[in-house]
């Protein structure tokens, strides 16, 4: 599945300097050049000048950078690369600078050279190199947009990333409920499922070359792998159980999900692959939602062992249950943050559902979102903001995301209505 | 085998209360060839729900336990299944619409679970009953009628 991207050329990149400041960092980024000459010069400055308003597209939806307009006018040389004019960029206000180019190979792909510089201290940042197919630069200008983002915050970037969700489209018996997935930037957005059957909550795997997902193909609902290649399909277990609320583990190698059986819903393990899977608890009544930490050693999941839905951590093993939620209301679909600082989840109260995160130790809860219909909240890989699920009064729903410092949601243009949305980890 | 499935009218009765959750919608699945052919859907419909008092049964927000009304339904549903072995139900379960999806999704199947296992109970084959849950996916249903002819 690895069809592009061997990063060629990947020479000591610096330790991500701090953004200290709570205003945006203003970053330049000029057009990216090329060596070659002539008509396919040309060429190559047409994509590359493509690519270019694609990076500051994708750092304009940051919070943390602020890129300059490019202009087409502000051509620099091949050597210049690496060779930039810091004064120049100071003197418009830049306090960090991209440049890069796009270089045509004699195999007929093309090479995508990228370099985050720190204008004020002179200095370079981060540098990377990509071997691309042509229809392949957007991927390559996500690269590069995530490598300056992460050069420059610290985080990691969720540029070249994808979301999953369940398309509705239809009201009461004539809804439509299927997998859909498209770029994180909404481009390449596709159909996964056929919709004569319903779905619900697709989940990707850490690389997005698969997704779980729950299929009433068969008249109950029962948790299915779908390879997002190939579209070959096939049930996670062969059950006749009803199966529920799959997550991949953050190395993709296992599977935790929800299966009933008799009148209880308890969680299970298995391998991605398939196999007998491995029983985690055993409390009488509804244990579901189970997420992994990032490092795959412990699991948050809800649970209504208590007499309501609360959230719980174990161990990835099922040992050493315990009860993290005590601030009142119901808790639950909690997903733990890829950094492993934060669990967010949603609260049931007579007020609705709302959106908020706490820590995995069951301290610094806050509410990120008012409501009255919002649920099914999942990390950005940056792990500084949530996509979810919000329901409007008509009953229609559709995807918003929100930041971590409390902002107003914003929504997401979808073809048609959404829900439970997945945000993948950056793709290889 | 030709499967029928009904949905079968909810006489709406006192059902239409507060905080009570629609739930579990009976649905015959498929009739046996030793059905008398002349019988057609609407006979059998209008028969399961006069002789069960209704194909609904009732649960309170975040219950499973089946209550005395619930109870008088599936028993005589129970009666009904036993004078007809040749049918085959589905119980649909159904969760809270202001739940969120998945524990709507698992409240669905523990109250379909708990319906199904009272028909056992009373005496109903356990290959006559499966049980499916819809969670919050089907508001709608249950006040209507749906006949598919598979």
């Amino acid at each position: 599945m690895k069809r592009f991207l061997l990063p060629f050329l990947l020479i000591g990149i610096a330790g991500p300097a701090q953004a200290q400041q709570p205003a945006a960092t203003v970053i330049a980024v000029p057009p990216l050049t090329s060596p070659d000459g002539g008509n396919r010069g040309n060429e190559m400055l047409a994509v590359g000048w493509d690519a270019t308003q694609l990076i500051v597209s994708d750092l304009r939806q940051t919070a943390e950078l602020m890129p300059l307009q490019p202009n087409r006018d502000d051509y620099y040389s091949y050597p210049e690369v690496t060779a930039p004019t810091f004064s120049k960029w100071r003197s418009k206000g830049a306090k960090a600078l991209v440049t890069g180019f796009v270089q045509s190979r004699s195999d007929g792909r093309l090479t995508v050279g990228c370099y985050v510089y720190d204008v004020e201290k002179g200095r370079e940042l981060a540098r990377k190199g990509f071997v691309i197919a042509p229809t392949d630069w957007r991927r390559a200008a996500h690269k590069c947009s995530g490598l300056a983002y992460t050069a420059i915050t610290g985080a990691a970037g969720i540029f070249d990333t994808r979301i999953a969700y369940v398309a509705e489209t239809g009201v009461g018996d004539a809804r439509t409920k299927r997998v859909a997935v498209m770029d994180s930037d909404g481009t390449n957005h596709r159909y996964v499922t056929a919709g004569d059957a319903m779905a619900l909550t697709p989940r990707l795997a850490p690389n997005a070359t698969q997704l779980a997902y729950v299929s009433y193909a068969g008249g109950k609902p029962n948790v299915r792998i779908v390879d997002l290649g190939s579209k070959q399909e096939r049930p996670l277990i062969p059950t006749d159980a009803i199966s529920f609320a799959p997550r991949y583990s953050p190395d993709g190698s296992r599977i935790v999900f929800s299966m009933m059986q008799g009148a209880n819903s308890d969680i299970y393990v298995v391998s991605a692959n398939g196999g007998l899977p491995r029983r985690l608890t055993t409390s009488p009544g509804v244990d579901t939602d189970p997420s992994f930490s990032p490092d795959g050693s412990r699991i948050v999941f809800e649970s209504d062992r208590g007499g309501s839905q609360q959230l719980y951590v174990m161990n990835a093993d099922g040992a050493a249950q315990r009860r993290i939620s005590f601030t009142g209301g119901w808790y639950a679909s909690p997903e733990w943050s890829p950094d492993g600082d934060w669990i967010v989840f949603t609260q049931r109260s007579t007020a609705g559902r709302r959106i908020g995160i706490v820590k995995p130790d069951g301290s610094g809860e806050r509410m990120l979102t008012n409501g009255p219909g919002d649920e099914s909240p999942s990390w950005a890989p940056s792990s500084r903001e949530i996509l979810f699920q919000r329901a409007d009064i008509a009953g229609r729903s559709g995807l918003y995301r929100v930041a971590l410092d409390g902002s107003e949601p914003r929504p997401l243009t979808l073809p048609q209505g959404g829900s439970d949305p997945d945000w993948s980890g950056v793709m290889d | 085998m030709r499967k029928i499935v009904l949905a079968l009218a909810l006489t709406a009765s006192a059902t239409a209360t507060q905080a009570q959750i629609r739930f579990p919608t009976i649905i015959p699945l498929s009739r046996g060839p030793q059905q008398p052919v002349m019988q057609g859907i609407d006979a059998m419909r209008a028969e399961f729900a006069a002789q069960s008092g209704g194909t609904t049964v009732y649960f309170g927000s975040e219950s499973v336990i089946l209550g005395a009304p619930a109870r008088t339904v599936l028993a005589a549903q129970a009666a009904w299944l036993r004078r007809h072995p040749e049918i085959v139900v589905r119980i649909e379960g159904y969760g809270d619409t202001g739940d969120t999806r998945d524990h709507a999704l698992a409240m669905g199947a523990r109250r379909a679970e708990e319906a199904r296992s009272y028909l056992l109970l009373l005496g109903v084959p356990a290959a006559q009953v499966s049980t499916t849950s819809w969670g919050k996916e089907r508001p709608g249903l249950g006040r209507s009628v749906t006949v598919l002819v598979r």
